[in-house]
């Protein structure tokens, strides 16, 4: 037993490791495939420890929302993690705390909180942004739902570790319809929810156009730090449920053995890779959406998602 | 012709797949703007269509629907666009449809429900007569046909139609090719060419409207009525 | 043999139209083409009356009773629409050059070619084809004008016809498997009504709604039928003349021979569904007719109720009605064929298509207005005309054999048309003239096809010959079974 809190443990401090690097990766590959040197890959890492060790200036107005917001921001990804397969093919310790609408939950309580804190300060750009991340996120919502409920009814439980066997035994599953619908849903999901391009421009400056970035306009110092982290992780636990669960459960380690989980970590990072060039891929190919058609973007999801559940009902 | 049934439930998958791919098909013509992407969404339909007559040809052993995939594989994805090009001018494909009378959010959930109910229709034929690819084909099939009708109702550009009236061909063939695999050839024959014509036919008629009237906005021609202010 | 030649006939005057051979070159040879077309049709129709069916090849292309009624009509609406071509065209053509001339005429022959072909064929697979290429082939001649409200009505026709076709497509395919189901494997009419009891009553009902809506659409049933009134009032009078009075008839041909198939199944009740779907339509379009503005689109109305009303007798299951029905067939073709020529008349003489901008036509143009006047008359059932007749024997059979309902529902919408129809005619024809007579001359062809296109309405509302009644009673037997 204390080997599965061990191997949890190890499981956390893999995202919370690694997830700077995913961004720092994606930011260089992208500048990368435009031509220009782009920054060095470890660059997110120095961005946090500059940020750690500066002052924090907090606006008068702000009430505890904001102060307590990159806290939440910061651990519930690390929630997340400890509920979702990322290392290990079998669940973990606390791994039927919270199946996967719990997971859904609460990554939708750290959204909810940094939409809050942009609120609560006094700059107009920050209820701007909130409530487009809020048009979003409520758009976004149905899709995750469907998803869920879709993965959940093929696989007749809602516990990730359980449904990821689903798609991979045998072989021919993975090229069910509904199989390669979600994934096209999830993937636009995690587009949204990133705030990734078409839906959003993560290298933006314009306040006047940030949707997903204005969650961070307004914090210095710690609170900084903990927001791109948080940030971070969250995109990185995105990835890991799409990888793990949809797309590429292989890999994972099968046995209760240390060297077996260690042996994982490289390899997840390797789908990580694999799954970011793809990303760059479409950030490097698309233009951004105009924000009425945000809501066609997150329709056309949906309906995927939908089609993928009704193929599923209606062929089995 | 090997018999495959042994190894049929990877065609079976991967012909569910294909129909899987044609049904999001049939969406994306609900959802693109542009006259150019509409066209492209009918090619990949259309490919998708003889790729499923060649899997389906291929595990019956049938040289009917191989002849017929290969019939859909020259005719729509080639002929049509190339005979299109020829007929409609290129700034006809460049026109983005702004408006249409349902907003596309609207107009997608409308396209589930019409999903949902040829799934339900379709179900209800099946329990009488069971076919094993007809279980994908047939309410994909008349998705797409609705899907189709439902497209050509909504716009309101030339182009847009005429590829809504072709997807709804797709679509009836889509479902025809595993409920009714053998019919005459000569009648398979006859219907490309008859797509080939109706293609050249709306494509001449486009341009003379474009010529004549200035604009491929067919849905705005709505002065034929019995009101007294003409 | 001479299945084949029928066709061939158009096929190959559609070739010569095109060559410039001077400005009478191209109605010439369409005009001989369809005289020869109505000879062999004739000879065809001649010989299945005298009870022989017509082979050419077995189960692809063959002509019983029905077949031979409506490709006699063809026949004969093609050679007189020619010959209000030879004229007419001419008219509007001005300043158009002879090119498009030759275009008209090769559209022509190719639009007659493929009417012909649908009650040739008896492989369904292949009548579905050739009713699409029925619409194809007369879009262009509909647009011909190239006014707006022309190429409006010529894009309204050919998507609402050709989305109902796609759904009478998936009707035809849904047959086939169920046809196969059955073990059966010849997919003619004939064969159908063999297998049809052994298939699947789902299977069956479902094609067939799916067919009646879809080849509605192009028969003009309500509420598929929006395109009709603008279509066939925008299309030149002689092409007018074929849409509504062949082509229309043609494609619902091809439903009425479902019905049979259909009954050999009672309990799917198809009689019903013809009847009600056909008292829709004619309801409609009495009150449509009343309020219309435009005197073709007055005849295309009538179209619709027509068709309706050939739906309903059809319904109404007693050989007294299918023969009622089958006449109405004969009736209405020539007499609608010569309602558009009138009204090409009346258009060429005055030049507008407002009736209120038409008054005492009988005096500027007396042609026009004795042919508008017989026109009317004729079409809204009044006697000694041919469609008095047929419209009061399908009456007569609806209420011996009690189905009440349905035969005053019928007769009440007769009646309203009949009021519409003559309240607008009248009003065009009669009264003081408001158009200053400037002597226009209607062509002598145009005077001609309808002289030639009057003889039958009244002679067939007098006296059916023993041929052709032979005929009439054979057709309706193909409705039976």
């Amino acid at each position: 037993m204390t080997d599965r809190i061990l191997f949890n443990l190890i499981q956390v401090l893999v995202v919370m490791v690694f997830a700077p690097l995913t961004k720092g990766v994606l930011n260089r590959l992208i500048e990368q495939v435009q031509s220009k040197r782009g920054p060095s890959i470890f660059q997110p890492y120095r961005d946090i420890w500059k940020l750690f060790h500066k002052d924090e200036v907090v606006p008068e107005q702000s009430s505890w929302i904001f102060r307590f917001t990159p806290y939440i921001v910061f651990i519930t990804p690390i929630f997340v993690a400890l509920l979702i397969p990322v290392l290990t093919a079998y669940p973990l310790f606390f791994a039927f705390m919270g199946d996967m609408l719990g997971g859904g939950f609460i990554l939708a309580l750290g959204g909810f909180f940094a939409t809050l804190a942009a609120v609560d300060t006094s700059n107009p750009y920050g209820p701007m942004g909130a409530s487009r991340t809020r048009m979003v996120g409520f758009l976004a919502e149905p899709v995750f739902m469907i998803v869920f409920f879709t993965v959940s009814f093929v696989a007749g439980s809602t516990i990730p570790y359980i449904v990821q066997k689903q798609w991979v035994t045998p072989l021919t599953n993975f090229f069910e319809p509904s199989h390669v619908l979600l994934m096209i849903a999830f993937m636009m999901l995690i587009l949204a929810e990133a705030g990734r391009i078409p839906v959003d421009n993560p290298s933006g400056h314009f306040e006047l156009a940030m949707i997903d970035e204005s969650k961070g306009l307004e914090y210095s110092g710690r609170g900084a730090a903990l927001m791109k982290w948080g940030g971070s992780m969250k995109f990185f636990v995105l990835i890991c449920i799409f990888l793990n669960v949809l797309v590429t459960p292989w890999g994972l380690a099968g046995k209760q053995v240390l060297w077996e989980v260690l042996i994982s970590i490289p390899l997840i990072l390797l789908k990580v890779f694999v799954l970011l060039l793809f990303i760059v891929v479409i950030e490097s190919s698309l233009a951004k959406l105009r924000l009425f058609r945000i809501s066609e973007f997150m329709g056309a999801a949906f309906i995927t998602s939908v089609a993928a559940m009704i193929a599923q009902l209606f062929t089995t | 012709m090997l018999d495959l049934s042994s190894t049929s439930p990877i065609f079976s998958q991967l012909n569910a797949l294909v129909g899987g791919l044609f049904l999001l098909s049939a969406f994306g013509l609900v959802i693109v703007r542009q006259a150019q992407a509409c066209l492209l969404i009918f090619i990949i339909q259309s490919i998708l269509l003889s790729i499923s007559a060649f899997l389906l040809g291929y595990r019956d052993a049938s040289y009917h629907l191989l002849a017929v995939g290969v019939l859909t594989l020259v005719i729509k994805p080639a002929l049509i666009p190339w005979l299109l090009r020829r007929t409609v001018r290129q700034e006809i494909y460049t026109y983005r449809e702004i408006s249409q009378v349902l907003n596309i959010p609207s107009s997608l959930l409308i396209a589930l429900a019409l999903t949902l109910f040829s799934y339900f229709f379709a179900n209800s034929l099946l329990i009488i007569v069971d076919g094993s690819f007809a279980k994908v084909n047939l309410p994909i099939g008349i998705a797409g046909l609705l899907l189709g009708a439902y497209t050509l109702m909504v716009r309101r550009e030339a182009i847009p139609q005429l590829i809504g009236i072709l997807a709804m061909e797709n679509g009836a063939f889509f479902a025809g090719i595993s409920i009714s695999p053998d019919l005459p050839l000569i009648a398979e024959l006859a219907a490309a060419f008859d797509v080939l014509i109706i293609a050249l036919v709306m494509g001449i008629l486009t341009r003379t409207i474009h010529e004549n009237i200035g604009t491929t906005r067919v849905g705005a021609l709505t002065t034929l009525k019995e009101e007294p202010n003409q | 043999m001479i299945l084949i030649v029928i066709l061939v006939i158009p096929l190959i005057a559609a070739g010569l139209s095109l060559i410039p051979l001077g400005r009478r070159f191209a109605p010439a040879v369409t005009l001989i083409g369809a005289m020869a077309v109505l000879i062999a049709s004739l000879s065809v129709a001649l010989r299945v009356a005298s009870g022989n069916r017509v082979v050419m090849i077995e189960n692809w292309m063959s002509c019983d009773g029905l077949s031979a009624l409506v490709l006699l009509l063809i026949a004969l609406v093609g050679v007189t629409a020619a010959l209000f071509s030879w004229g007419y065209v001419e008219k509007i053509n001005h300043g158009n050059g002879h090119e498009k001339l030759r275009y008209y005429y090769t559209n022509y022959n190719l639009f007659l070619l493929s009417l012909l072909a649908v009650p040739l064929f008896v492989e369904l697979a292949l009548v579905w084809i050739a009713v699409e290429l029925t619409t194809l082939l007369s879009v262009l001649l509909v647009g011909f004008e190239n006014t707006r409200e022309a190429l409006e009505a010529a894009w309204k026709y050919i998507v609402l016809t050709l989305m109902g076709a796609a759904i009478a497509l998936l009707g035809f395919l849904i047959l086939f498997w169920g046809l196969r189901a059955s073990g059966g494997s010849i997919y003619t009419w004939d064969g159908l009504i063999a297998a049809a009891p052994n298939m699947p009553p789902v299977l069956l009902q479902t094609a067939f709604l799916l067919i009646l809506v879809g080849f509605g659409a192009k028969a003009g049933l309500v509420p598929l039928h929006t395109w009709l009134p603008d279509a066939h009032s925008q299309a030149p009078s002689p092409v007018c003349a074929l849409l509504s009075g062949v082509e229309t008839t043609a494609v619902l041909y091809a439903i009425l021979r479902m019905i049979p198939i259909l009954n050999a199944v009672p309990s799917l009740r198809a009689g019903t569904w013809a009847v009600v779907f056909g008292l829709i339509s004619v309801g409609v379009a009495a009150f449509l007719l009343l309020q219309v503005r435009d005197y073709k689109r007055l005849f295309a109305y009538s179209t619709v109720e027509h068709m309706g009303i050939i739906l309903v007798a059809t319904g109404l299951d007693s050989s007294a009605a299918h023969y009622g029905a089958v006449y109405q067939i004969l009736s209405h073709a020539i007499t609608k064929s010569f309602c558009f020529f009138a009204a090409g008349a009346v258009l060429l003489a005055v030049g507008t298509r407002e009736i209120t901008s038409v008054q005492g036509l009988i005096r500027t143009s007396p042609t026009a207005g004795v042919a508008l006047l017989f026109g009317g008359l004729a079409i809204s059932g009044a006697p000694p005309f041919a469609v008095f007749l047929s419209e009061f024997s399908i009456l007569k059979a609806g209420l011996s054999n009690s189905q009440y309902i349905a035969v005053g529902l019928l007769a009440l919408f007769i009646v309203i048309a009949f009021f519409g129809i003559m309240l607008h005619i009248n009003q065009m024809v009669f009264g003081q003239p408001n158009v200053i007579p400037e002597g226009v001359n209607l062509p002598t062809s145009c005077v001609i096809a309808l002289i030639l296109s009057v003889i039958p309405i009244v002679v067939f509302g007098l006296y059916v010959p023993g041929p052709l009644h032979e005929l009439l009673h054979l057709a309706a037997n193909c409705l039976e079974r």
